[in-house]
């Protein structure tokens, strides 16, 4: 698990919520686990394949993906549903898309698999590397995790 | 989902589609996320998607137009993002035309739908912009 890895997501989050939200994203400290273990109850995981392979899991707080997704609809939502589901899988898919596309840049030619979307705590998520990197994500005064388990 | 002028390209055509296609999709928004039942909102779904659908083609190749008079160095990575959305609504359809009742792939769709037509707007449509922008300096 490469350090190389995290700048180019980094960058693709930050660009994307810069255009879409006029949010502009800080990266808190990095931290190094063995295992995924969300802090947060929506969670969207990414399948990579390719030169790199493993996943990238974006833990969001409900809040929080009621916030965006509210406002890219211009609209209320009652409860989180497949709509949501959807619009905040597609979020995390261009994301990575994205990140995928800055690291083809540095050679990696990777492509991505459809997100999956969890709901609630306590779910196992299976692992590529033995270290996953977990980079905290400031979006104004809200939170989220990303997690990156990429071997080569 | 909201036109906010920030969005704007500069080129008006462009400019006057998107919004419109904003409302385009607005309208089939709400009909997909009314409380009626499916029964009752079906025809309306249908209506309002071909409306948006039959917009967009138009849209993207009056797009494509303006990238190609002012010689976008892009072009044609941003034709492919237009073909590859342009087979996903056709593939939409075509599951859609199967069983006109699966609330759940309508759902999926469109919340799908709207992420990507905000990120396209902000994201691959305004480089036309800054590219212009930059060629009308020199
Ligand atoms: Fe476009």
């Amino acid at each position: 698990m490469k350090a190389t890895y995290i700048n180019p997501i980094f960058i693709a989050a930050r660009e994307v919520f810069r255009n879409m939200f006029s949010i502009e994203l800080e990266r808190g400290d990095l931290r190094v686990d063995e295992k995924i273990v969300p802090n947060h109850v929506i969670n969207v995981s990414i399948g990579i394949t390719g030169d790199l392979n493993g996943i990238i899991l974006f833990s969001f707080p409900e809040e929080m993906v009621f916030k965006l997704v509210e406002e890219m609809a211009g609209m209320e939502f009652k409860e989180f549903d497949t709509f949501m589901a959807s619009a905040i899988g597609e979020l995390a898919n261009i994301i990575t898309g994205n990140a995928m596309s800055n690291l083809s840049e540095s050679g990696y030619a990777c492509n991505i698999v459809p997100p999956q979307i969890t709901v609630g705590l306590n779910k196992s998520f299976s692992t590529a590397s033995k270290k996953i990197l977990i980079i905290p994500m400031q979006a104004g005064n809200k939170s989220f995790d990303l997690y990156i388990s990429i071997k080569e | 989902m909201i036109w906010k002028e920030k969005y704007a390209i500069g080129v008006e055509v462009i400019d006057r589609q998107h919004k419109e296609l904003f409302e385009r999709f607005n309208k089939f928004l709400r009909v997909v996320r009314s409380e009626q039942s499916m029964e009752e909102k079906i025809a309306d779904i249908e209506e309002t998607f071909n409306f948006m659908g039959e917009y967009v083609i138009a849209h993207f190749d009056s797009e494509e137009a303006v990238q190609r008079k002012y010689n976008f160095p892009e072009y044609e990575r941003h034709r492919k993002i237009h073909e590859d959305f342009k087979k996903d609504v056709m593939e939409f359809k075509r599951k859609f035309e199967e069983n006109k009742y699966d609330e759940e792939l309508i759902m999926q769709f469109s919340g799908r739908l709207l992420t990507w037509l905000i990120n396209h707007v902000t994201g691959e449509d305004q480089k036309i912009s800054k590219y212009i922008n930059r060629k009308e300096e020199e």
